[in-house]
């Protein structure tokens, strides 16, 4: 029992050196996942949140005159990790980015007591679009049940829906379930009819079974929401059972290059849908290229830069910085405070003059939020592999948020209501 | 000089069988009590309650139901999380139907469930042994989380399919959920985990712990000599399975504040079974050592590069992390093969003869 002593003794001392070195800073870490079952999907998505960040830092100096310390807290995907990192990290932070739906239901109950800003871009808790009953937790640009409606509304574009078959595959996990609501809701509308075909946790490299299920089956396509190895395996399953490329598609988080690149040309035609797109001739990409990467001051290397995910870090990280500028607009100073970031992110107005002048033109689409309005629902664009990279294939597409607003508000309530005493930002109008 | 036992003289039977013989453990005992109940709480950051103190004793907690059965009745059981998983889903259950029940009451009552779960599931070991019950008792494991997924009512029909802990309250005073303060937690959790180690500390010691003990070194021979094997296994199983579900409802109650059923898979059995065994099986202070080296060392560990200044990128650490806790595991399984408590015994020896040995 004496090293527990030894032990507790150590880490008060850690705790206490560490809150000491700090000025003229805005501390944003990053719950970051470059290990573990889910580092090849978090290496690049990380890469690009932190090379933005340098980018800031060494071309302007910062945001408004205070560097970013973007610290990394390694999680590895793991829960238990990602409370400790965000125990650590909340006592100086002014945002935090959970990056795993396990660690962000962990975590979001906790944030109106801890009062920190929850960034969970294109994920986490989809009523969390209301910002009355989430004050804190924002999953902008766009969260899941907009990204079902948007793969929904591109499928409608090719044919009417009336009648056909649809196989929604998924990961066997909150993140997996997530869209369903929506999903039968639209199905109810449009006359399709959906089947859920669960893939649990540990079947995820090998889903013969589903596959099987799926070719009985005969749907007219198979929409997934995979995450990890769960994409692979499908896209090779699909590639082996000989499934039309072409009426697969995925949600973001199911368009990672390297599980395409696998299969190669013979993925050919296999969409994603997606708020970001790597646009290498976009004058951020090239500020990146000459600032931060020829300088070594980058972990990534070029294969991983053309790549869906690198982009659509810099992508969080370019809104979170949007989000810390218009706090220091509104309060006038440099160093911001949680509190005020949150009113930042709440006031992001990303007009497409904007998006250029950022550098970011064709990267990311236009969304605005409020208060009220914690997502922006940008919509995305469908994007296709051509059996080397990514390209877009459809104009932008917007989500019709007001078929599911109540929904969400329903939903928004309930976990209010399970989680009460539970604060409402009563000062914020409807959607 | 330390440990000095001069002048110690026992002058009845009682004295002699005494828990502690020897006066300077009983001290001991008291300085860790005094450091647990009153030192940590008035020093402790919220860091250092969330990550070590709360981590480390339902940890230990779970182990410990572990350790009666593996340790002490010689039941390999590869089950653990799945129990701990039927007392979370339980304990949130009676929550969320009786709003008004003392969590403290859940929390002791949801082991009951578990417990009743741990029989079911305990009983092909009175026809098979060793390895054999391993895999008994991972069919429960694959079982229960696989239960734990399907039947929505375990999670009152949750679209995420996870359980989330509500705000409870004991006279006005937040002790679960978000609303709950660490300290609060902390000190319920050391209160049902200092009762239930007391509990464990006079079974083992008393008729039941021998006749486990007989189990386990020898089933045939405790037959021969009257034991009831069934008895004997059966109890085992059931007051592990019930310290176990009280863990597992701690583990979701006062320290996750919200559980998906994947998380009572295999590799928390894993890591639980690690503790018992690098802390020493067919022992109670293994326990909390085997804890305090498995889940408390990492995240000192990662906290050493930033306090020292040396610039390692956190991917970096958690490598080393990894590393440095593999090898430490390693080498004390090679110094003492019978676990941390073993180390502490022997330590303990030395020390009572330590300046003059013989």
């Amino acid at each position: 029992m004496k090293h527990f002593t030894r032990l507790a003794l150590a880490g008060a001392l850690a705790a206490a050196t560490a809150g000491a070195s700090m000025a003229q800073e805005l501390y944003a870490p990053n719950l970051a996942y470059r290990t573990g079952p889910f580092a090849a999907t978090g290496i690049p998505l990380m890469n690009g949140q932190a090379d933005y960040m340098t980018l800031l830092n060494e071309r302007d100096g910062g945001i408004g005159g205070a560097k970013i310390d973007f610290e990394e807290c390694e999680t590895g995907y793991s829960t238990e990790k990602g409370v400790e990192c965000y125990e650590k990290t909340k006592g100086k932070a002014i945002v935090t980015q959970p990056w795993s739906t396990g660690i962000t239901l962990q975590v979001l109950p906790k944030t109106n007591v801890d009062a920190i800003p929850i960034l969970a871009p294109g994920y986490g808790f989809s009523p969390m679009m209301d910002g009355k009953t989430f004050q804190w937790a924002f999953n902008t640009p766009a969260g899941y049940w907009d990204a079902a409606d948007m793969i929904i509304q591109y499928l409608e574009s090719q044919g009417s829906l009336n009648g056909k078959k649809i196989a929604f595959l998924h990961l066997d996990h909150p993140y997996g379930k997530e869209p369903i609501p929506v999903l039968e809701q639209l199905a109810a509308e449009k006359g399709f009819e959906l089947s859920p075909i669960p893939v649990g946790l540990k079947e995820m490299q090998n889903q013969s079974a589903q596959w099987l299920q799926i070719r009985r089956m005969r749907p007219d396509y198979v929409v997934m929401w995979g995450w990890g190895a769960m994409n692979a395996g499908a896209i090779t399953e699909a590639v082996k059972t000989k499934f039309p490329m072409e009426n697969f598609l995925g949600v973001w988080w199911s368009g990672h290059d390297a599980d395409l690149a696998i299969a190669g040309a013979d993925a050919k035609g296999y969409k994603s849908i997606s708020w970001s797109f790597p646009k290498m001739d976009a004058p951020v990409m090239k500020d990146i290229q000459s600032m931060v990467i020829d300088k070594g001051m980058s972990k990534t290397d070029e294969t991983e830069m053309k790549g869906v995910f690198y982009s659509r870090g810099i992508v969080i990280s370019a809104i979170l910085a949007e989000g810390i500028r218009a706090a220091q607009a509104e309060y006038g100073t440099a160093e911001i405070n949680a509190e005020q970031l949150r009113w930042g992110l709440e006031h992001i107005d990303m007009t497409e003059e904007r998006i250029a002048e950022l550098g970011l033109d064709g990267m990311v689409p236009p969304f605005k939020t409020s208060c009220a309005n914690h997502t922006g629902h940008s919509g995305g664009w469908m994007l296709e592999w051509d059996g080397e990279k990514f390209v877009k294939v459809s104009d932008l597409l917007t989500p019709n948020v007001a078929g599911y607003q109540a929904l969400a508000e329903e939903k928004a309530k309930e976990y209010a209501d399970a989680n009460a005493p539970w604060p409402v930002n009563e000062g914020c109008d409807a959607m | 000089m330390l440990y000095r036992t001069a002048g110690q003289f026992k002058t009845s039977y009682e004295a002699d069988q005494a828990l502690f013989p020897v006066k300077q453990d009983a001290f001991l005992l008291g300085f860790i009590m005094v450091l647990a109940w009153v030192i940590f709480p008035l020093t402790a950051s919220e860091f250092t309650f969330q990550t070590l103190l709360i981590p480390i004793l339902i940890y230990s907690l779970a182990a410990l139901g572990l350790n009666i059965l593996t340790g002490y009745a010689g039941q390999l059981s590869l089950g653990t999380a799945a129990f701990m998983g039927v007392g979370a889903y339980a304990c949130y259950k009676m929550i969320t139907i009786m709003p008004w029940m003392n969590p403290i009451i859940a929390i002791l009552l949801s082991g009951v469930f578990s417990a009743g779960v741990g029989v079911a599931f305990g009983i092909p070991s009175l026809r098979i042994k060793g390895f054999y019950l391993a895999i008994a008792t991972l069919a429960a494991q694959f079982f229960l989380v696989w239960l734990f997924e399907k039947w929505a009512w375990l999670y009152n029909y949750n679209a995420s399919g996870a359980i989330q802990v509500p705000n409870l309250d004991i006279f006005g005073l937040y002790v679960s959920g978000p609303q709950a303060d660490s300290i609060v937690q902390y000190y319920l959790v050391l209160f049902i985990v200092c009762l239930l180690t007391w509990v464990c500390i006079n079974l083992t010691r008393g008729n039941l712990g021998r006749t486990w003990k007989a189990t386990r070194d020898m089933d045939i021979a405790a037959e021969l000599i009257g034991i009831n094997l069934m008895k004997s296994k059966l109890t085992a199983f059931a007051i592990s399975s019930y310290i176990v579900g009280v863990a597992g409802a701690l583990f979701v109650f006062m320290w996750r504040g919200a559980a998906e059923p994947n998380l009572f898979d295999i590799p928390l059995s894993f890591r639980i079974l690690f503790i018992a065994i690098i802390g020493g099986l067919g022992s109670i202070l293994g326990n909390y050592l085997g804890a305090i080296l498995i889940v408390g060392l990492p995240v000192v560990l990662n906290l050493v590069p930033e306090a020292l200044g040396i610039p390692l990128s956190s991917s970096m650490v958690e490598h080393l992390n990894f590393m440095i806790v593999g090898g430490l595991i390693v080498f004390f399984l090679i110094v003492e093969p019978h676990g941390l408590a073993q180390l502490w015994r022997l330590l303990r020896e030395k020390l009572i003869l330590w300046p003059f040995p013989y």
